[in-house]
């Protein structure tokens, strides 16, 4: 059983800007309000239709305190309910959760979810390191770059094989990014790029290096929710969340002893199996038509392919390899050229939830993919070690 | 007469195309422009279509410009302001101000046409303006930079620094402190006229760093930005980017459980605290064990050797959050399992500097490189009470 609803809950509009680092051109409210503005026309719906507005973005990294005040020019949060969220890099997902928990209560028909940032105003490296533990952790980390993953995959299936998958996904995720007229970096890259780059781009941490990393974009994406009967009167294609989950373990990093007999549990693997244990689905892989998964690293997105659908030994890197995850392949991951590309922290997971709606309604324009979407997974990460995972199905039937 | 490269006609010739018919809404009226030096113009303006007209006649119009070629130049393109031209006298009306104001609206702006530079051209002007472009304030006391520029436009330089001066030979010198490669000419004109990062470049594998990575990045505090000489056509408007540091004294109140921690730092001892129901220890030491919810009461002395689980490589040049400063790289930052302690019980520290190549992670049974502390000799119940940890052998 998929977890108690009061009332079913759709996807009615989608709006996102074109992101980028270079968006000198618009200050904060005016960014989120191109996102706004693009989700109303596409929903076909007025301002004024709206019940309630969800914000979000870390303030950590502008350092603007209570920016949905400074924002609601943008948001068109006047007058109406609303409310903050801040979770990390998991935000954008969060806000999808809470959209659907709020328009599913009954407390309102229609809630818009916007997510924002402009990471050029403000230092992400330093806001990231600034969120540890000031007592101990914050003298030692460095942002949210960790070459651990890279030197987990090279441990388990040798240097060369693993800097190759990682260097495929990342090549894979620019064919895809270069598809999206809104990506942030599309670089062109090709597969007979593999060789050079896993050997020439600079080292960050480890075998992690510039390649291999999430952009740091401005951008703003909104989506509008709305209750069962609300959706069926507006929209002819709306997108049906079916059930989302949120796992987090305890913050510290006590998660590096690397002995067999003290396994770690990931939150992606325990957030998959919960989310799929209780709605039936027993082969994600199959069930599943489209992943937007929030990929931070090409690193962790090859790692995490395994933990999310509960592969064994290298499938995870057959995948990859043989171009499963290409959006003509049989597991399209991140069509939209995902996190490496476009990174407006607290819009990126909001666009992870955007984007698979999108490739449900057939209306994803060059990055859509060719076969039909009925079941889309999207997923948000963030620190530290926390876990969102969001169904959307395109008919109203489980 | 030219002014900007742009003559008194050209902006008369231009005014059919940049006439704009709703800003002349409601307006029927003949205006005078009276050029010292270059002629007279007339503009006639009815029912939304525009008519312009060099002649000496102007005597019909409601009102006249008077002003010379390089102010009235200067306005159009942007490089005079037309209030201060109008309060200093340099610009008259004669007739009604009033009317004459709501040409203000009627045409778009003058943007002079451009003499397109190629690639080749921009790479030459490039190299030609860098030693004006020289900072010597910013600049270290001696390097040699190679710019490596491929394709056919491309080509290759070295800039010499030495005591506060900078000279540039097209020249590849054998012997340099730092290397740029870039695979096309076109790619490094794009970074310098900011259209990309050059971060992009390196990224995506057009562009190498041979060399001292650091002082590559410092390039754009050595030298002056390079402006486009193609861009001395006003935009339509200046984009303003205000700047601002923040600096914010925060002190944080550690508990007692986390300051017998600290405190034991003092004494040079590493004190866990141990989960009476699933045994692990937590370093640093917290109030609850996380997984089991139940408080943690019992003390364990752990330590101070272990061995290194885990070691992050840090090749990025990140700044500490604390000092603003960037650290020294590359540094290690190292899982230890400290002696007394299982599992994932490890300890977060710094290695050594000199030493991070020579570390090893365990895995298993097997032992990661021997670590020992190394404390300083003023300890004030914080982290850095222990400088980093060192081989122990």
């Amino acid at each position: 059983m998929a977890h108690k609803k009061n009332r079913n809950v759709a996807i009615i509009g989608v709006g996102q800007t074109k992101h980028s680092s270079h968006r000198e051109d618009v200050n904060q409210p005016e960014l989120i309000h191109e996102a706004v503005s693009a989700a109303l026309k596409d929903a076909n719906i007025s301002i004024k239709d709206v019940d309630c507005i969800v914000h979000g973005n870390m303030e950590l990294f502008e350092m603007i305190h209570q920016p949905d005040l400074w924002h609601v020019l943008g948001t068109g949060a006047y007058g109406k309910d609303s409310i903050r969220i801040t979770t990390g890099g998991t935000v954008g997902t969060t806000l999808a959760c809470a959209s659907d928990n709020l328009v599913a209560s009954g407390m309102y028909d229609i809630v818009m979810a916007i997510g924002f940032q402009k990471l050029q105003e403000g230092h992400t490296t330093g806001g990231i390191t600034n969120m540890a533990d000031p007592l101990w952790f914050r003298n030692l980390q460095t942002g949210a770059l960790t070459g651990s993953t890279a030197y987990d995959v090279i441990q388990e299936f040798g240097e060369e094989r693993a800097k190759r998958a990682a260097m495929m996904y990342r090549i894979i995720m620019d064919k895809h990014a270069c598809l999206n007229p809104n990506a942030h970096r599309a670089f062109g890259l090709d597969f007979d790029q593999v060789e050079t780059l896993m050997n020439t781009s600079p080292k960050l941490v480890g075998e992690l290096r510039l390649i291999h990393m999430c952009s740091q974009s401005d951008g703003a994406c909104a989506v509008i929710f709305a209750s069962e009967k609300k959706a069926k009167e507006l929209s002819k294609k709306p997108v049906w969340i079916r059930d989302h989950i949120t796992i987090h373990r305890e913050e510290t990093f006590n998660i590096f002893g690397y002995h067999k007999n003290y396994p770690v549990l990931k939150t992606h693997k325990f957030a998959a199996e919960q989310l799929f244990k209780r709605n039936d689905i027993t082969n994600p892989l199959e069930y599943f038509d489209v992943f937007e998964m929030y990929d931070p690293a090409a690193w962790w997105g090859l790692d995490w392919l395994r933990d999310f659908f509960f592969l064994k030994g290298d499938e995870h890197l057959r995948l990859v390899e043989n171009k499963e995850i290409m959006i003509d392949g049989s597991m399209p991951i991140n069509p939209s050229g995902g996190v490496i590309a476009t990174n407006p922290i607290g819009a990126t997971a909001l666009l992870r939830v955007a984007e698979a709606a999108l490739q449900v309604r057939g209306d994803a324009g060059a990055h859509q993919i060719p076969k039909e979407v009925k079941h889309a997974l999207a997923s948000g990460f963030g620190g530290t070690m926390w876990t969102v995972l969001m169904m959307l199905e395109k008919e109203l039937n489980w | 007469m030219e002014y900007w490269g742009v003559k008194v006609s050209d902006i008369f010739d231009t005014m059919n195309d940049r006439f704009r018919p709703e800003g002349a809404k409601g307006v029927t009226a003949k205006f005078g422009y009276d050029i010292t030096g270059e002629g007279k113009w007339k503009i006639i303006v009815s029912e939304g279509l525009l008519e312009v007209i060099k002649t000496d006649d102007i005597s019909d119009c409601v009102a006249v410009m008077v002003c010379d070629g390089e102010t009235f130049v200067g306005i159009n393109i942007g490089k005079v302001d037309a209030a201060n031209a109008f309060t200093s006298g340099k610009v008259k009306i004669e007739g009604d101000f009033g009317q004459f104001g709501k040409t203000a609206k009627m045409f778009k702006k003058y943007v002079p046409k451009k003499a397109a530079m190629s690639t080749r051209d921009y790479i030459l002007d490039m190299f030609g303006t860098l030693v004006s472009r020289f900072q010597p304030q910013n600049a270290p006391q001696e390097a040699v930079i190679v710019y490596d520029i491929g394709g056919a436009d491309g080509g290759v330089w070295t800039a010499y620094i030495k005591d506060g001066k900078c000279e540039l030979k097209e020249e590849r010198a054998e012997k340099f402190t730092v290397k740029l490669e870039v695979q096309d000419a076109k790619d490094w004109v794009d970074v310098m006229l900011g259209k990309v990062d050059a971060f992009s470049l390196l990224s995506a594998g057009k562009a190498a760093i041979v060399g001292e990575t650091q002082l590559a990045l410092k390039l754009g505090e050595i030298f002056k930005k390079y402006q486009d000489p193609m861009a001395s056509g006003t935009p339509e408007q200046e984009l303003i980017v205000l700047k601002k540091i923040i600096s914010v004294d925060q002190k944080f109140s550690t508990g007692p459980v986390m300051g017998k921690f600290l405190n034991a730092l003092k004494e040079k001892k590493i004190l866990g605290n141990k989960c009476p129901k699933c045994g692990r220890i937590q370093l640093p030491a917290r109030e609850v064990c996380a997984v089991c919810r139940v408080r943690v009461d019992e003390w364990v002395e752990v330590g101070p050797k272990g061995q290194v689980r885990y070691m992050e490589y840090v090749y990025y040049a990140s700044p500490d959050p604390l000092t603003g400063e960037t650290r020294e790289t590359p540094y290690g930052m190292a899982n230890i399992l400290l002696d007394g302690c299982q599992g994932n019980d490890t300890f977060a520290h710094l290695i050594r500097r000199d030493q991070i190549d020579r570390i090893k992670g365990g895995k298993d049974d097997v032992s990661g490189t021997r670590v020992r502390p190394v404390w300083n000799e003023h300890r004030t119940g914080s982290i850095f009470d222990i400088k980093y940890f060192e081989i122990d052998e």
